[in-house]
């Protein structure tokens, strides 16, 4: 039975080798390390690794104390407001975008915040508003089931022991649920560095000020410079692939003795 | 489960069958499936033209929109399909010196207008108000948007380059993103395709770029060199060019050719 189960991982990864084979025997090593060295791919891959860092940052901040509540609070209106919540996942890139656009655009919010010299469209502000708004679900959702995974029994039984409130989650709930947490970090991220219908939309594609990894990839497809295109995707996908084992190999690390016993 | 594997196998014969009929032999083919890459500005009249086509040729046309140079990467990339409808006439030049063009027919032009936000058409009211302090204006990335490279062009040929890119706040990838910012009055101005401004005509106000500056793009339809259907094809860049089919695109805001090199002649 067990051995069976090898036949579809075999054509998992044979997948997703091949399409990676044939992406990269289409260049020459010398084009790739041309493209690699390039001032564009360059700027591209720091503005998509800042954005993406800083949008992944905020999504924690927003995405765990809402798993947080959701995962322990009951309130009238908690399953539309937890259904509504996801409502980003489902809608295309693009259609975030147009919504983003419209949002902060001339005829809602970009009046009033550009009087505070916010400015949000065309700006990488706006690729970071983008990558937030697609990343923050996962996010949360990802906290959401991890608190619930691991249920309020020890949270009762610190705050008996007298912990406040605020030291029960940092001290109990968070390091409990660190796995989860952790796994939807990774996702938001890697979702935050792909992202690119919102990018286009609210940032424009302006060579080198809003142009992120994937604005890259599509201005340079769109231009049938393929070379410069495969190389900016051959550093979005090793980047991914360096942040994803490395953000694995943490979380196999050994747990920190939660409740050291002496 | 005996008694059922003959009318399995009976199936699986008619379909057999059905689908060596639809695949059918190289040339005697009797209604032909096209594959057309059109250029995503094009679509409208290209939907109603395709349809004209289908009901009086019998063939099927199927049809990928996307930028003119999007496509092109397919087309090189895949080495598939029939035929290749760009925005303009550099991208089938650009395959035909690499041997991926049969054939092609021109069909009409596209021309470039300055769209206005009608908020702001007191402060935009020529070609050289783009240059004012404070415009915020929209362009396409020149090397991804058949508009873009006409952007540069016409303001190269101006003698307000420099003022003009200043006031650029952004770039786009697709020209209806463009038009999308100046209907929002997120930008003041872009320049469009006229079609394009045509089409948000109850916001947007088209502003005449100088005939000195500007070339129409022209819209050409090719045969690619791929197709296994040349002769289906070919008809169809027929139909394309002919009177009925341009004064399709005359009506979406595209100009007929004739009319337009006349407005360039000096």
């Amino acid at each position: 039975m067990n051995r069976l189960f090898w036949f579809p991982v075999i054509v998992l990864f044979f997948f997703t080798a091949g399409v990676l084979a044939a992406l990269f025997f289409r260049l020459s090593p010398a084009e790739i390390i041309a493209a690699l060295g390039s001032e564009e791919t360059l700027f591209a891959l720091r503005l998509s690794l800042i954005t993406s860092v800083v949008s992944t940052l905020l999504s924690l901040i927003l995405g765990v104390p809402t798993g947080y509540m959701l995962a322990r609070t009951q309130f009238p209106g908690k399953t539309i407001l937890d259904t509504f919540l996801d409502i980003p996942l489902v809608i295309t890139p693009l259609i975030a975008g147009v919504g983003l656009l419209f949002l902060f655009g001339q005829g809602m919010l970009g009046e009033p915040l550009g009087q505070w010299g916010i400015h949000i469209l065309f700006t990488p502000w706006g690729a970071f508003l983008a990558q937030t708004f697609v990343a923050c679900p996962i996010v949360m959702r990802s906290s959401q089931a991890a608190f619930e995974r691991t249920g309020p029994r020890y949270e009762w039984a610190a705050a008996t022991l007298g912990f406040r409130p605020w030291k029960v989650f940092f001290r109990i709930s968070l390091p409990l649920a660190r796995q989860g947490i952790l796994a939807g970090t990774i996702l938001g991220w890697t979702r935050a560095m792909g992202e690119f219908g919102a990018t286009l939309m609210v940032a424009g594609a302006i060579r080198f000020k809003t142009e992120t990894l994937p604005t890259a990839i599509y201005l340079n497809i769109s231009s049938g410079e393929l070379g410069t295109a495969l190389s900016c995707a051959w550093v979005l996908m090793a980047t991914g692939f360096f942040l994803l084992l490395s953000l694995r190999l943490i979380r196999q690390a050994p747990r920190p003795e939660m409740f050291p016993s002496r | 489960m005996a008694a059922e594997l003959p009318l399995f196998h009976r199936l699986l014969l008619v379909s057999t069958t059905l689908l060596a009929l639809t695949i059918g032999g190289p040339g005697e083919a009797l209604s032909a499936d096209l594959l057309l890459f059109a250029g995503a500005g094009l679509r409208q009249p290209t939907d109603q033209l395709i349809e004209a086509f289908e009901k009086q040729a019998g063939h099927v046309v199927r049809v990928t929109y996307g930028g003119s140079g999007q496509l092109m990467s397919s087309i090189l990339a895949s080495g598939q399909g029939d035929l290749f409808m760009p925005g303009a006439l550099f991208y089938i030049e650009k395959l035909e010196t690499m041997g991926r063009i049969h054939s092609f027919q021109k069909v009409a032009a596209h021309t470039a207008v300055v769209g206005v936000n009608k908020s702001k058409a007191d402060l935009i009211r020529s070609f050289d108000d783009l240059a004012r302090s404070g415009v915020r204006l929209a362009l396409g990335d020149p090397k991804a948007m058949a508009l873009g490279r006409t952007a540069q062009t016409i303001l190269s040929r101006s003698s307000l380059r420099e003022q003009i890119l200043k006031n650029v706040v952004v770039y786009g990838a697709t020209v209806k993103q463009l038009a999308l910012y100046v209907a929002q009055g997120d930008a003041d101005a872009a320049i469009i395709g006229r079609a394009d401004a045509f089409q948000f005509k109850d916001r947007i106000r088209m502003i005449p770029i100088p005939e000195k500056y500007f070339q129409p793009e022209t819209i050409a339809v090719a045969v690619l060199t791929d197709s296994k259907n040349r002769a289906e094809a070919s008809r169809f860049c027929d139909f394309m060019a002919s009177p009925e089919s341009i004064a399709v695109f005359e009506h979406f805001g595209f100009l007929a050719l004739t009319k337009a090199v006349q407005r360039t002649d000096p």
